[in-house]
């Protein structure tokens, strides 16, 4: 009797959500979605917008001289910023006339990062200041008294107010990252896929962003991949373990894939599908760090994580400012050239965006150590 | 010279020394040196925009360190300042920008917030007799909890721009701000050393259950200073949303460490009974000159701080070393 009425309640749940994929999924917000192109179709210039950047006031003409440059990441110490700064001085060696030294709060503190950015003005001893803030308000009124003391600033990672430095090296557009995921889970189990979500929560503004993105791509390239359910973890690993656990035990067999929207819940999904002996059955794709990643994709459990290249946005970030210095990169610019990694493209006004996303696979996650 | 006479009338000399080794005179020697030498390193260091500047970014720490002087006299603490600061500038955001009450108005709102935060921490300390560590580590927590659950993680922004002139503006040619902390200093130092209140806080320290029962009014007299430090760091909410312009329940987290390493390099004592707002000044100055300073030399911040860490602990050896001495031991 019990069995009958579960069946048919997840019969009726399952076709519920079969309604519902048609309309849109839990979990995405509803501002207008831009899907990229499928496939490797290179994706359409973006209409230019105006420049809305600031401006260097009075500062010195040193195009092609040498300069030194100060980096300001959210703290040091960690990883992630280790690893931006390795871009960095690799940039600087390359070019050869740059020097650059990181410095920056030992937490992630706005008064401390405040501080130090005050200190490097007044020294007078860098001509460029490059940054990931801490507070994109609280950064701004000092890094707008650098803009006015003539000292070239340029943003990564996290942005400023847009008039409150001259440029911002964006890792990855929403639409970008959506692309990425959508396609590694069509690669791994087929364009028919059936999936769930771990996120954080419906309205956090990011991951919203995202699974709308996802959702209008996948809509456009993939229409038989299967939306079955999203579940909020917050951003806790315990939560996030069991809402992986409650997608694998409620949809069995149907379930093909788990997206994982933070970077604790794809390492808490990767380690349900592991200890439900599914890995191979289930794929857990999701946005995550390569160090939380390592267990599962040398396991081969996961086999693409997706990210950015922090190294990558490091070394664009130097190519940028030396860009501007030296004049190359003036407002109205559609691209720009940033050494290896080839011309770098200009959106949202004063944005330079790094490129696609970066995947990690068993190939390469053990050169990064973040 | 009888000693008689040298009771009635020190001799000049004999002036100097005592001043130039009391605890103040020591760290102020300290100061010079270290001015000196950070002057002969970096060219940027001792002018009068950079110190200005430093001016500026201390005075948070400073406001909050007047009133965690006269605390830690009577032998308490206060180490939930900087969870006030966070809340008071979270709800400096709500009020304003989500109930859209006047600028003005939240201003006194909040620092009447900053005032019922300490003497929350004052009933429960003298009225339950919770020791001052526990009770303010304790509102540490529930002050932050309460900015974090308020603010529901939004900024508020677009503040009016005569709002910016507490943190970003100046009077005088000085920082509004620094300006501010004079002013709160030199009341302070009257309060604690020509007063009535500021005498009953050293006996407070000195021996609490003897000024108790020498009648003085201790509970009202701590329900006033923990009140007191819950509006400076109100205060200093209100010039750090002005300085930075926007408002996030982290702010002032670790604040309360700041101001207490200011307070004990100045010289008071831990244990209570013992100390001086001019102490506490000269402490806050040494330590933003060392960041700035060694800042400008091209040490890294981390660096820096283990540099900071050190130089306390030598300013600290260095003093009880020589009041030792003069002390005989």
């Amino acid at each position: 009797m019990h069995v009958q009425k579960l069946t048919a309640l997840l019969v009726t749940a399952s076709l519920l959500g079969a309604g519902f994929a048609q309309g849109t999924w839990d979990g995405g917000d509803e501002l207008p979605t831009n899907p990229l192109p499928c496939g490797t179709e290179a994706a359409p210039a973006p209409e230019p917008l105006p420049y809305d950047g600031g401006t260097a006031e009075g500062a010195p003409d040193l195009a092609g001289q040498p300069i030194s440059l100060i980096d300001v990441p959210k703290l040091v110490g960690i990883g992630y910023f280790d690893a931006t700064s390795t871009g960095i001085a690799q940039a600087a060696e390359e070019l050869g006339n740059v020097t650059a030294r990181t410095d920056g709060p030992t937490e992630a503190n706005i008064d401390d990062q405040i501080a130090v950015i005050e200190n490097y003005i007044s020294s007078g001893e860098v001509s460029g200041i490059l940054f990931a803030a801490n507070d994109p308000v609280a950064i701004s009124p000092v890094l707008k008294r650098a803009l006015a003391g003539g000292v070239h600033v340029v943003g990564y990672d996290a942005n400023s107010q847009p008039d409150a430095r001259e440029w911002f090296v964006n890792q990855a557009e929403f639409n970008g990252i959506a692309k990425a995921m959508i396609d590694s889970l069509a690669a791994e189990k087929g364009e028919d896929a059936q999936f769930g979500i771990v996120t954080s929560t419906f309205t956090t503004p990011n991951q919203a962003r995202w699974i709308a993105e996802m959702q209008a791509y996948a809509a456009s390239c993939f229409p038989e991949m299967g939306w079955l359910e999203t579940l909020e973890a917050q951003e806790d690993a315990v939560l996030s373990f069991n809402q992986a656990n409650t997608l694998i035990n409620k949809y069995g067999d149907d379930l093909d894939g788990i997206f994982g929207m933070t970077s604790v819940a794809t390492p808490s999904s990767a380690d349900a599908v592991t200890q439900a002996g599914l890995c191979g059955e289930v794929a857990v794709i999701g946005l995550a760090t390569p160090n939380d990643m390592k267990p599962y994709v040398e396991t081969d459990c996961v086999k693409s994580v997706v990210l950015w290249n922090p190294v990558d946005l490091g070394y664009a970030a130097v190519h940028v400012l030396r860009a501007v210095v030296d004049g190359t990169l003036e407002p109205g610019a559609t691209t720009v050239s940033a050494g290896r990694l080839g011309d770098l493209q200009v959106v949202n006004g004063s944005e330079v965006l790094l490129g696609a996303p970066f995947i990690f696979t068993s190939e390469n996650i053990n050169d990064f150590d973040f | 010279m009888s000693s008689d006479a040298q009771i009635r009338a020190p001799s000049p000399i004999q002036r100097l020394r005592t001043v130039l080794f009391s605890q103040e005179g020591i760290l102020f020697l300290i100061l010079v040196v270290v001015v000196a030498v950070l002057a002969g390193r970096s060219d940027a260091f001792f002018t009068p925009r950079n110190l200005l500047n430093q001016g500026r970014l201390m005075s948070e720490v400073g406001l909050v360190a007047l009133p965690m002087t006269f605390i830690i006299i009577t032998g308490g603490i206060d180490l939930s300042v900087g969870s006030i600061l966070g809340l008071c500038a979270v709800l400096l955001g709500v009020l304003w920008g989500g109930l859209g009450l006047p600028l003005g108005l939240v201003l006194v709102l909040v620092l009447l917030v900053g005032v019922l935060a300490g003497l929350f921490n004052a009933l429960l300390i003298v009225r339950v007799g919770v020791p001052p560590l526990i009770m303010t580590l304790a509102t540490l927590a529930l002050y932050r909890g309460l900015a974090q659950g308020i603010s529901e993680a939004r900024s508020v922004t677009g503040y009016p721009e005569w709002f910016f002139r507490f943190g970003q503006g100046n009077v005088a040619g000085l920082p509004t701000q620094l300006g501010l902390f004079i002013v709160m200093a030199i009341l302070a130092a009257v309060v604690l050393r020509s007063t009535t209140l500021g005498r009953t806080l050293y006996a407070i320290g000195n021996n609490p259950v003897g000024a108790r029962f020498s009648g003085l009014p201790v509970g009202r007299n701590l329900a006033l200073i923990y009140a007191f430090s819950g509006l400076m760091a109100a205060l200093a909410a209100i010039i750090f949303v002005s300085r930075v312009t926007t408002t996030r329940s982290d702010m002032g987290s670790g604040l309360e460490l700041d101001a207490i390493a200011a307070v004990v390099l100045g010289g008071t004592s831990i244990f209570g009974g013992k100390g001086s707002i001019l102490g506490t000044v000269i402490g806050l100055v040494l330590i933003q000159l060392l960041k700035n300073g060694l800042a400008l030399m091209g040490v890294t911040s981390d660096a820096t701080i283990i540099v900071i860490g050190t130089m306390l602990i030598l300013a600290i050896l260095v003093n009880n070393f020589i009041q030792n001495r003069r002390a005989g031991i």
